[in-house]
């Protein structure tokens, strides 16, 4: 039959038609489209890996970023302790310090109030004895003559006066 | 818009139908008379009713080869091909309209009946009719040359892409060639062969595209489509041929070695080599398989389809106008999903052939290490 009878004309033109076909895109297409995809495939995987890659690094910069946080936050609690502890200790410092002041400043005071004291009194034991001495003068001028008993009686009184200081 | 444009082409489809059949049955009432004595003769003893048309003739016209291109609504008509033949007086170059019609042409006609039915024949001046070497441009030889130049543009469309854009992936239909070049190299050659893939790969790229190419053009009914190509065993002989050509030319030592004297027992081989004639018989069997499956499966497609358009004619004759327009809504149907299946078989039988070449010539390239 017609149809299973391959026909010599066809044949050879096929053969051309093909053989043409074939070096032309062989030699100027294939290779060149094979190349690219596969350039392309290899830019693909290896953009998937860094991808990746750059992922994990930033994964691992956040876990470290939060442990510096963390560790911040530990010694700020730290020096915070060590602050209020410190400050305690001073102000404690500062109240012995100035206990310890004022009581010298008041044992001084009371020496000196003390010794105030006595020199005053000494004046004015001077001063009783030379105020009643011109007392007992004048009386002695005006009743000295008729009574040695009353001269006693100054005496004794001015004893008297003097014990009682 | 759309609606109105398939209205007026559904109108302008349907009044040629009936100017059709209405030419028809003038030229049926004016042939009459000559009929009847053709007929007489031809069937002596035939029951029922005969029919005006012929139907095998027609269905293995459109399957076969002819010279100069069929157009749509014309039985006359054709674009004509050059017609290139030698005859007893040396070459001929001449257009296929000067002979289509039935006419001689420098001693040349196309023949009407007898062994070259259908060809071009050179007519001696005895009477005698004898087949010149014919190296025309037929029509699927034209078909061939445009199935190559569509290739070309589609594949360097692709290369272009890539020069201009580098890395970038291609979009729309280039994008689509790229994932059938990825699907038939990166998925198949390339896990078949290894480290040959980029020696035959563009040996292989090639066939597929070629023959998915004439496949989808074969089923195109108009111009630049229409012929039935791969379902033409010339061309499918063509490229079983290379595949065998490529297979035995590179094939290793280690190959002819498993083909002449193969791994079985001393008994079968050494008094009568019954194992290496099966290994030599099978050098041939495999090509020719793959020579005739890409073959038959396009060729019984496309009859299918045209048997199903042709019920339509064969109704119309066995009763009236109104049962072949009836017939025609089914044969469209059945031919439509005929042919949509079709397009399938297209890619599957593209694709069956280069992967069995591929296997093919991956096989003659044996190593020993690669012995089991």
């Amino acid at each position: 039959m017609e149809l299973f009878t391959p026909e010599f004309g066809l044949v050879f033109w096929m053969f051309v038609a093909f053989l043409g076909l074939y070096f032309i895109l062989s030699k100027f297409a294939w290779p060149f489209i094979i190349k690219s995809m596969d350039e392309r495939a290899e830019l693909i995987d290896k953009g998937v890996a860094y991808a990746q890659e750059a992922k994990k690094q930033l994964d691992n910069a956040k876990a470290e970023a939060d442990k510096l946080v963390a560790e911040a936050r530990g010694q700020q609690a730290d020096i915070l302790r060590d602050a209020t502890k410190m400050r305690n200790q001073i102000i404690e410092d500062a109240r012995g310090e100035a206990a310890v002041e004022a009581k010298k400043v008041a044992e001084a005071a009371q020496l000196s109030i003390e010794q105030s004291r006595r020199e005053s009194e000494k004046q004015l034991r001077q001063e009783v004895s030379v105020i009643a001495l011109q007392i007992a003068e004048k009386v002695l001028r005006t009743r000295i003559s008729d009574d040695s008993a009353q001269q006693e009686l100054v005496e004794k009184y001015l004893n008297e006066v003097e014990s009682k200081n | 818009m759309k609606k109105v444009i398939t209205a007026l082409v559904a109108v302008v489809v349907l009044a040629l139908m009936v100017w059709g059949y209405t030419d028809a049955a003038h030229h049926r009432e004016e042939a009459a008379g000559h009929s009847e004595n053709v007929e007489a003769g031809q069937q002596a003893g035939d029951e029922g009713k005969k029919l005006d048309i012929d139907v095998k003739g027609i269905i293995f016209d459109h399957l076969g080869d002819c010279y100069g291109w069929e157009v749509p609504f014309s039985h006359s008509k054709r674009i004509p091909l050059p017609i290139i033949v030698k005859g007893q007086d040396g070459w001929h170059v001449f257009s296929s309209s000067h002979v289509t019609g039935g006419d001689t042409f420098e001693g040349f006609k196309i023949a009407k009946e007898g062994d070259h039915h259908g060809k071009v024949v050179e007519v001696l001046a005895d009477g005698t009719e004898v087949r010149p070497l014919d190296f025309s441009i037929t029509k699927n030889a034209c078909g061939i040359f445009i199935s190559a130049i569509v290739v070309l543009i589609i594949v360097f469309s692709l290369k272009r892409w890539y020069a201009r854009n580098g890395m970038k992936a291609p979009r729309g239909f280039k994008g689509a060639i790229e994932l059938v070049v990825d699907f038939v190299y990166g998925d198949t050659i390339k896990p078949i062969m290894g480290k040959d893939a980029p020696k035959y790969g563009p040996y292989l790229l090639t066939v597929f595209f070629f023959i998915l190419t004439m496949n989808l053009l074969g089923l195109i009914v108009i111009f630049p489509g229409g012929a039935n190509l791969t379902g033409n065993i010339a061309v499918t002989m063509v490229l079983a041929v290379m595949t065998f050509l490529i297979t035995n030319f590179t094939g290793t030592k280690h190959y002819w070695l498993e083909v002449l004297w193969p791994d079985v027992p001393l008994a079968l081989k050494c008094p009568v080599p019954l194992m290496p004639l099966i290994e030599v018989l099978g050098l041939f069997t495999k090509p020719i398989a793959l020579m005739i499956r890409l073959f038959a499966n396009m060729m019984s497609g496309h009859m299918v389809v045209i048997v199903f358009v042709m019920l339509i004619f064969i109704f119309t004759e066995l009763f009236n106008v109104f049962a072949g327009a009836g017939t025609s809504v089914l044969s469209l149907v059945l031919s439509l999903f005929m042919l949509v299946l079709d397009t399938l078989v297209s890619f599957i039988q593209a694709y069956v052939f280069t992967i069995l070449s591929t296997m093919f010539i991956h096989m003659a390239h044996v190593h020993e290490e690669h012995e089991a």
